[in-house]
């Protein structure tokens, strides 16, 4: 198992080494980066509820206005233990 | 031009400094705080299925890897499916690859020592905050190996605490505690369309990962959005 997620870590630049670097490669792999984390959002979110989308929301505002990932991240926090203590 | 940044960026220089990594581990203490309940949860998790104090602990420290090591606890058993538990830690991080590949115009300057060290610790926040970083022109690689580091220690220290004393640090899911990776992402991907992303990758990526995830075994569905926002990215480009 640890063989196999240490092979997963170096595999994809690995396996990126003779593609050449050019400029619609590279658009590519700056879509898709963006891309699977959104992914992980996603697929996050349809796993959970209600709590955890108005999370979602409340980082995604504080990251526009600030543009602070720690404050977007607080903000997830806070709006997580106020919906618990809420339904509590 | 904004969104063609990484573009521009990836024919510069990379660095990899001591100093990249000691502000990687800063950058990302915020996050790794929060992962040591994480890690008590798997610690603990992992006694209950059987595994000793010991094993629970050396796995984390090896393998790194929450989401698989949650979901091979599932598969536990004597004697150990080893072929099925290398195939759930192949399917759960696969995403790895992905991820790796999005760096590699940065990684691949690199010799090879030094590649496998700035992979080593390769996982979701660490690259979250590294092509964030790229994005914005600041072409170090340290912040991965520094993120990584800070996470590893704050993931197997989370381990050996819930191994050893169980769950008793009490469940912190009603304070929030629950939610912090789930928002550093979805702020990350608001960060990076501030950056000049384009939007339409993400939207068809977050639509086909929807779409998909009943679909493709646990983990693959990401992939599949991964890849859908890179073509869409690529057959945008240039327009």
């Amino acid at each position: 198992m640890a063989m196999v997620t240490l092979a997963t870590r170096l595999a994809g630049p690995w396996l990126m080494r003779h593609v050449p670097a050019t400029p619609r490669v590279a658009a590519f792999l700056e879509a898709m980066s963006t891309s699977v984390i959104a992914g992980l959002v996603v697929t996050t979110l349809l796993h959970s509820g209600l709590r955890e989308g108005g999370a979602v929301i409340a980082a995604v505002v504080l990251m526009w206005v600030t543009r602070s990932a720690v404050a977007a991240m607080a903000a997830g926090i806070l709006m997580a233990a106020v919906w618990s203590a809420m339904a509590v | 031009m904004v969104s063609n940044s990484a573009v521009r960026d990836s024919t510069r220089q990379v660095r990899f400094t001591t100093a990249g990594v000691s502000r990687g581990m800063l950058r990302l203490m915020p996050v790794a705080i929060f992962v040591v309940p994480f890690g008590i949860g798997f610690g603990a998790a992992a006694v209950q299925t059987g595994l000793s104090t010991i094993q629970a602990s050396v796995m984390s420290g090896l393998i790194f890897a929450g989401a698989s090591q949650f979901a091979v606890l599932d598969l536990w058993q004597s004697p150990l499916p080893l072929f099925s538990l290398a195939l759930v830690a192949l399917a759960v991080n696969a995403r790895h690859i992905i991820m790796g590949a999005a760096l590699s115009g940065w990684i691949n300057q690199l010799t090879p020592w030094q590649r496998a060290l700035a992979l080593v610790t390769l996982s979701d926040a660490n690259f979250a905050d590294t092509q964030a970083s790229l994005r914005s022109g600041d072409p170090e690689i340290g912040y991965l190996l520094g993120g990584g580091l800070i996470l590893w220690l704050a993931w197997t220290t989370g381990t050996i605490l819930g191994a050893t004393i169980g769950s008793h640090a009490g469940n912190l899911d009603q304070w929030g505690v629950d939610v912090v990776m789930l928002a550093f992402f979805a702020a990350v991907v608001c960060g990076d369309l501030r950056q000049g992303a384009r939007v339409l990758p993400v939207i068809v990526a977050t639509a086909v990962a929807l779409l998909t995830v009943d679909l493709l075994p646990a983990g693959w569905n990401i992939i599949a959005a991964a890849v859908a926002g890179g073509l869409v990215g690529a057959a945008q480009h240039g327009r």
